[in-house]
């Protein structure tokens, strides 16, 4: 079996738009994903020694792209630690849980989502872009670790790594922004009153 | 004071944890007993999968969107330069 040899002059018309598509699905903004397809075509370019024919083509610029993503959120997650705080009342939880019991502060308690149609919320395109919405409010270090969490599915681990984070750090992270998010979604979806 | 019945912020944070790593048995008991009496931090354990599903499938949607052509072009010039 012949082995396949790179063609970067075809790697756009073939690949442009599917690599574009990903990285739009991962990061907020057009200029953004641009600059990720980008950087992924000059990375394969200057690695080109390093495809074997192995792998298709097309997988390969994708193994690349996803480890722009990563350096991506690398870099906007980038702060020296988060802030695990001294005293409950000053913790960023103290808005969600009361800091002498613990337990939901008045009104942060979680309301039944249940849809009134009956229908799966969470396929539908408008729930899609007010999930989308909310996540881009969160801090720049919440929205890195959701996107690595939950779009490309990395593990703790990886994650850990890939953010310099300590397990407990990583899991504080990841409450706080859970927290944040379906408290967006039930104010903007679930609590909105007539939907059309 | 706080005590795994009324630390809902211990019981949800348990909740995040388990959907990545298996509990220590102590653990899992205590958040058994909080979820048995707590119907709040039982709907937040319903919602908190079924949100990491939604991020999945929104991240996953199908797109329409192209290059833009004038990137596309200044993009190929690259591509096209003999190295
Ligand atoms: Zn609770």
């Amino acid at each position: 079996m012949a082995l396949l040899v790179p063609e970067p002059a075809q790697w756009l018309a073939r690949y442009g738009d599917d690599l574009y598509r990903f990285a739009l699905s991962r990061v907020a903004s057009a200029e953004e994903a641009q600059e990720l397809v980008q950087d992924t075509l000059c990375s394969a370019l200057d690695a080109l020694a390093s495809f074997r024919g192995e792998a298709s083509e097309r997988t390969w610029l994708f193994v690349i792209l996803r480890r722009k993503v990563v350096d991506f959120y690398r870099r906007q997650a980038r702060s020296p630690f988060v802030p695990l705080p001294v005293l409950p009342e000053q913790a960023p939880e103290a808005e969600f849980f009361r800091p002498d019991t613990g337990h939901w502060q008045p009104g942060q308690g979680p309301a039944d989502w249940a849809a009134p149609s009956g229908e799966d919320d969470l396929e539908q395109q408008e729930f899609q872009a007010v999930l989308r919405s909310c996540q881009q409010r969160l801090s720049p270090q919440h929205g890195a670790v959701f996107v690595l969490r939950f779009a490309e599915e990395l593990s703790a681990e990886e994650i850990c790594a890939a953010l310099q984070l300590t397990a407990a750090n990583y899991w504080v992270i990841v409450h706080r922004l859970k927290l944040h998010l379906r408290r967006c979604l039930e104010k903007n979806w679930f609590g909105s009153t007539p939907r059309s | 004071m706080r005590t795994f019945i009324s630390d809902c912020q211990r019981a949800t944070l348990l909740i995040e944890r388990r959907a990545d790593q298996q509990l220590p048995l102590a653990e899992r008991v205590q958040l058994w007993a909080h979820l048995h009496l707590c119907a709040y931090c039982r709907r937040y354990a319903v919602q908190s999968p079924a949100l990491a599903r939604a991020a999945r499938l929104t991240a996953q949607a199908p797109s329409t969107a192209r290059l833009p052509s004038d990137f596309a072009a200044q993009l190929q010039r690259r591509l096209d330069e003999p190295s």
